[in-house]
């Protein structure tokens, strides 16, 4: 790499995600009336809490050059299966978590296992299996919505620390941990040599089936796990939460904080900067009262130009 | 080795057609010619979406912006339809509608190298949105009666839906077989040195590959609009999958190069009899994603098995 004097288009071209976010907060802060109230800053955290969550496994999931396009399906089914367990079995909640969670992991699992060993493409794998848990997501809910959850099971996400929900400090727990695995510890830099080039990070050692396989089964606990934090949040356990929407929002998430495409390229600060981004503008839409569907073209210019715009500086490096 | 040659052809999915006529012997009604005319007018939607992605995925594309496609264009005509425009002219600006979005992901995949996957999946999210937005959420319906006619009306006896089908089968045919264009989307999926050596652009093709899918996608909107006599924002949701099961069935090879559009067609026959024949049997539409979304997994994992057997045997090293 060459040295660079550091003027101002190096120092944005190598935090791209942290610009976009203290533009947009910054633009926001001074053009959205009440958006600056601690009342709606909390709430911003709140709702970014979840799709954070489920972030960071796409984000890993995208660093090795995949997609997990079953994501929001994953979740719509968690959702159900801790409405019932917590609800109509009366299980305790720690047995919920980790029920839940091992749902969640197994599907992930199971992702993983068909796009290593059955090499079929992640996209099309699956697009398929997300089809199919949505199916199975429908047929165990039989079509209904569980509410009014048990209190020891909405403690989990719900319990007022510092003034924010618990859901907020797992999220932030869960980033920690992702990102010492993903940019301190052994297993990232063999997720990015995976990334970079499948075939050579095999030549060198890189236990490439075993990290492949495993990034889909965090996926799909990770997803598990916002599932249940968003059952928690609306009260709510039903098959439809979630969906392709949710899946959409977390990669546009992803890309928006750095994330490439092609695989290689990641992080968990960056990531939840993405989350945080595309969170500033849900809630700015809201406040200004424009219609909610307009989020999702947003999104999608979003992504369209954070692709753009990381196809150029890519070309430029 | 007699099975992977006649694989390789796309034969997989004569094991359905089997199936079908030993389904159709123990499900009472299915074989009704009623029915049968009635399963291809429902086929026609993902038959003449999967038309258009049987080019896509020849060049190792996929089109995931035809469920937003198929909610879009038909909204846009729909309203110029109830404020009053010609059906024509409404009609026309729901094509071109998906003929622009098609163009845009070509441009995208083509000029900046995005994978097809993701652009067709923001294209497909942006023009859901925007079929959300035109009309805040509602669906609209009640249209003009030659618009209606399009969708169940019958022509010498023949559902219209079954001829507009059949046209662009024939449509879709005759760009493969008898075309440069088609000689060069093979190429681009097979061999794309090949492509590079005759110096032909690739982007060309790829931009013209995405707007037919684009076009495609708009005309089976507006005729499944013209069926249901509605436009409702979502409605695209069900077709996407079923387009792309009914390729693969068809036995287009998602790793690009080989595909028929009359097998691809005729996947979504099938496609539409397996509907079909679990509708009858009173089997839930969830139970039935199910079913579709494990054959795709399936089959793209079997025709990828015989494919590197085939690979291997012509380097011959099995």
């Amino acid at each position: 790499m060459t040295r660079e004097p550091m003027n101002l288009r190096a120092l944005i071209g190598r935090n791209v995600s942290l610009f976009i976010f203290l533009v947009l907060a910054v633009c926001a802060a001074c053009f959205v009336h009440n958006f600056a109230d601690r009342d709606n800053l909390v709430i911003i955290l709140k709702q970014s809490a979840i799709p954070a969550t489920a972030c960071i496994g796409m984000t890993m999931v995208l660093m090795t050059g995949g997609i997990d396009l079953s994501l929001g399906y994953i979740v719509g089914l968690c959702s159900i299966v801790s409405g019932i367990l917590a609800k109509s079995l009366l299980l305790p909640a720690p047995e919920v978590v980790l029920i839940v969670l091992a749902v969640g992991g197994a599907i992930g699992l199971a992702n993983g296992l068909i796009t290593q060993y059955m090499r079929v493409p992640a996209f099309i794998a699956t697009l398929g299996s997300g089809y199919v848990i949505y199916g199975l997501a429908q047929i165990v809910s039989q079509g209904s919505i569980i509410n009014r959850l048990p209190k020891p099971f909405l403690a989990i996400g719900r319990t007022d620390l510092l003034g924010l929900p618990s859901a907020v400090f797992i999220a932030l727990g869960v980033a920690l941990v992702f990102h010492v695995l993903i940019s301190k510890a052994r297993f990232g830099r063999q997720l990015r040599a995976f990334g970079f080039g499948p075939r050579a990070a095999l030549l060198s050692g890189v236990p490439t089936a075993r990290i492949n396989v495993l990034v889909y089964a965090l996926c799909g606990t990770l997803a598990g796990l916002s599932g249940m934090l968003f059952t928690i949040r609306v009260n709510a356990a039903q098959p439809n939460m979630g969906g392709g929407v949710f899946t959409f929002e977390v990669v546009t998430a992803a890309i928006v904080g750095g994330t490439s495409l092609f695989g290689g390229i990641g992080s968990v600060a960056g990531s939840i900067l993405g989350v945080l981004s595309i969170k500033i503008i849900e809630n700015c839409i809201n406040l200004l009262g424009v219609s909610y569907h307009l989020y999702l073209a947003v999104q999608g210019a979003i992504i369209l130009v954070a692709i753009i715009f990381g196809n150029m500086t890519n070309r430029r490096a | 080795m007699v099975f992977s040659s006649f694989a390789r052809r796309g034969s997989l999915f004569l094991l359905p057609i089997l199936g079908f006529l030993a389904l159709g012997s123990f499900i009472p009604h299915f074989l009704d010619v009623s029915n049968l005319l009635n399963v291809v007018r429902q086929s026609s939607i993902i038959g003449i979406c999967a038309v258009g992605m049987t080019y896509v995925i020849i060049i190792k594309g996929i089109d995931l912006s035809i469920a937003g496609l198929l909610a879009f264009c038909p909204m846009v005509s729909g309203l110029l339809m109830l404020a009053g425009f010609g059906i024509v002219a409404s009609m026309a600006a729901g094509v071109a509608a998906g003929i622009a979005l098609g163009l845009f992901n070509g441009l995208m995949v083509a000029r900046l190298a995005v994978p097809a996957f993701i652009t067709t999946l923001v294209v497909g999210q942006i023009s859901q949105g925007l079929a959300l937005i035109v009309n805040g959420g509602r669906s609209i319906g009640a249209f003009p009666a030659r618009y209606v006619f399009i969708g169940n009306g019958a022509l010498l006896g023949l559902p219209v839906s079954d001829l507009i089908l059949f046209l662009f089968l024939a449509m879709g045919y005759f760009i493969q077989r008898k075309t440069a264009l088609g000689n060069h989307i093979l190429a681009l999926g097979g061999n794309e040195t090949v492509l590079r050596q005759e110096g032909i652009s690739a982007a060309k093709v790829q931009f013209l590959v995405f707007g037919f899918s684009g076009f495609c996608a708009a005309v089976a909107g507006l005729l499944l609009s013209a069926q249901l006599d509605t436009v409702h924002p979502t409605q695209g949701d069900a077709y996407q999958l079923d387009a792309i099961a009914a390729c693969i069935i068809g036995g287009v090879d998602l790793a690009g190069g080989r595909g028929s559009i009359p097998m691809a067609v005729a996947g979504a026959l099938v496609i539409g009899c397996l509907r079909n024949a679990l509708d009858l049997l009173g089997v839930h539409p969830f139970m039935q994603n199910v079913v579709i979304g494990s054959v795709i997994i399936l089959i793209v994992f079997l025709s990828g098995v015989v494919r590197r057997r085939t690979e291997l045997a012509t380097r011959g090293t099995l």
